[in-house]
């Protein structure tokens, strides 16, 4: 993409996010508003995922780890020490910064399907002690499959504006990728591993900064959906299926790419959301077609589809 | 110290089973590079094959193993060349993803078709057992485990002592070489999936004589095969059978002394700390990148 056309896709973004800032105020409310802000919140978690995934090409298979986490600690600060959901937040944050450089600094030394199983066992490790670890420590601290539930949260306005900032701090995150040093030495692990280490990048400490950064975020993703919902349970916040959203999302968008996460992000939730209402039964069915036939179909994203020829990621 | 040689042998017991459901996984890793994520969902299939066979037409459910391997074996044959076949040689996330669309759709038409009823087998031998000096073995656990072992072993002869094996076997060690030497790769690719399908399948009929049978029962099944084909060396088949044996009986003694739960803990603990230090297996000879 040409620095022209960047900068012209740029201020259409900054356009939309401004027309969504002022929606509520023309009427947006109910179903819709709860809609849009489960788009942002989609767009925020693809995104993260693709800070690490989508740049580096190690496939993180265990993004809801800290999804999870996240969920939890906000809960737990709320609920056991009655803190304030800012300051929860901002904790929950520290807490998966702390996680992930733990789990990164093991796994991020292995590559491949390694890195893919290793992360994935990861977070269903963290389930299964979520799950288990009050029964196992014979204390009341998890709540175990019976979930914890938070304070009442404040109106869906809140969390429309808190996840709109949200995404535009993920957007804005990934801008600073396609133009920094970082970003360079991220995507040139992707390419060429050892190519990156010869040339002097110091491809561990970037693998675990990416780590970390993205989960993070993810972890305070967990946590402002927590607050949302207000009742979580292990075999929510650490199903599965929401790490296989984010992948398929940045897939089907474009990974390593500014606007892959936020176009695959914003049209599969909306396919989703249409889907569930209309196919209550026969939902997973259809989106397991829909992922196989953009995988055969679209390999590379509907970013690729208006590149031509060359078709580059540039 | 006879509840410690108990869970040992019941570990040993189960452990057979997961070689049996592993060593596919391990196949289809080791010559397409494909994790396949629906493997579980093999298992599950095999194991409703057993189940309709004997609750309708009141087959005994060994007898059922000659038509699970037809039904999987076709079944994997038709999913390769329909889907697979058209991913070789893309970036492995394309087979995850691919693979995990496959995943949803077979559990949930099973799911659509049968209801998440727990379902069990209850041949009339089925609560028999043979009492060695106060050690108890059920005949079924005793028979499916021997009968996992002359899968593997089948699968090893098949590898090792044909010409098909001989050209699976070239194939995994380098695509492009053995497409120069005259083998035809995506016919081996076909014959490799199918084989892996098949042998998980029978797997889970096997499976479908201890365990409950349900649509959803794949994935963990999944996640076992990922802990057996790391344990072992990915991409190593007779690696499994070890692999499965280490599994089992880590989580039968996990779960006498410890917690049920926490076993699970354990095992994904296992699977990291196996991951960061020894990559290629216990024994080092998986495939590393």
């Amino acid at each position: 993409m040409t620095a022209r056309i960047a900068r012209k896709t740029l201020l259409a973004f900054l356009a939309i996010v401004a027309l969504l800032a002022i929606l509520p105020f023309l009427g947006l409310e109910g179903y819709r508003l709860r809609l849009l802000t489960l788009v942002f919140l989609w767009i925020s978690l693809a995104g993260c995922w693709n800070f690490m995934s989508g740049y580096t090409g190690y496939i993180d298979f265990g993004p809801v780890a800290y999804f999870g986490a996240g969920a939890y600690a906000t809960a737990i600060l709320m609920i056991r020490l009655d803190l304030p959901f800012a300051l929860s937040l901002a904790l929950s944050g520290g807490v998966c910064a702390l996680l992930s450089a733990i789990i990164g600094w093991a796994t991020l030394r292995i590559r491949g399907a390694y890195f893919a199983i290793a992360t994935f066992a990861a977070a269903e490790a963290l389930k299964q002690i979520s799950l288990e670890g009050d029964r196992v420590a014979g204390f009341e601290f998890f709540g175990g499959s019976h979930g914890l539930t938070l304070p009442p949260p404040p109106a869906s306005e809140f969390f429309y504006y808190v996840l709109l900032a949200f995404m535009v701090l993920v957007v804005g995150i990934s801008f600073f990728l396609e133009k920094t040093k970082f970003g360079y030495g991220l995507k040139a692990i992707r390419e060429s591993e050892p190519s990156a280490e010869l040339s002097g990048v110091p491809t561990l400490a970037l693998k675990i900064k990416a780590y970390v950064l993205s989960s993070s975020l993810i972890g305070c993703l967990g946590g402002i959906e927590a607050y949302w919902l207000t009742y979580i349970i292990p075999d929510d916040v650490f199903n599965v299926m929401r790490t296989i959203q984010m992948v398929i999302m940045t897939l089907l968008g474009g990974m390593g790419t500014v606007w892959g996460p936020v176009i695959g992000a914003g049209f599969l939730t909306l396919v989703a959301e249409f889907l569930g209402a209309k196919f209550v039964y026969d939902y997973l069915t259809i989106l397991g077609v829909v992922i196989i036939v953009v995988v055969l179909i679209l390999p590379r994203g509907i970013m690729s589809l208006g590149k031509g020829k060359r078709g580059e990621a540039k | 110290m006879i509840l410690f040689l108990q869970s040992l042998i019941n570990g040993i017991l189960l452990g057979g089973i997961y070689a049996a459901c592993a060593a596919g996984f391990s196949l289809a890793f080791g010559v397409m590079g494909v994790v396949n994520l629906s493997h579980g969902d093999f298992v599950m299939i095999g194991a409703f094959v057993t189940y309709w066979l004997f609750i309708l037409l009141g087959w005994d459910p060994f007898l059922t193993l000659p038509i699970t391997l037809m039904v999987l074996f076709f079944l994997g044959l038709f999913l390769q060349k329909l889907t697979l076949n058209r991913i070789a040689g893309a970036p492995p996330i394309m087979s995850y993803l691919l693979t995990f669309g496959l995943h949803l759709v077979l559990s949930s038409l099973a799911l659509r078709a049968w209801t998440a009823d727990y379902r069990t087998l209850n041949p009339s031998y089925a609560g028999l057992n043979f009492n060695l000096f106060g050690l108890i073995l059920p005949y079924s656990r005793l028979s499916t485990f021997s009968l996992a072992l002359i899968l593997i072993f089948g699968l090893y002869l098949l590898l090792y002592r044909t010409e098909m094996g001989r050209a699976i076997r070239a194939t995994a060690q380098d695509g492009e070489m053995a497409r120069l030497l005259g083998i035809r790769i995506f016919k081996v690719y076909a014959v490799t999936f199918a084989i892996s399908a098949a042998i998980t399948g029978v797997a889970g009929s096997l499976v479908a004589q201890t365990f409950v049978v349900y649509p959803q029962m794949g994935l963990p099944f999944t996640v076992t095969a990922f802990c057996v084909v790391v344990l072992g060396g990915l991409g190593y088949v007779p690696g499994t059978l070890f692999g499965g044996l280490i599994l089992g009986v880590f989580e039968s003694l996990a779960t006498t002394y410890l917690t049920a739960g926490l076993s699970l803990v354990l095992t994904f603990l296992l699977l990291l700390v196996m991951l960061i230090l020894r990559p290629g297996g216990v024994f080092g000879k998986g495939a590393l990148e």
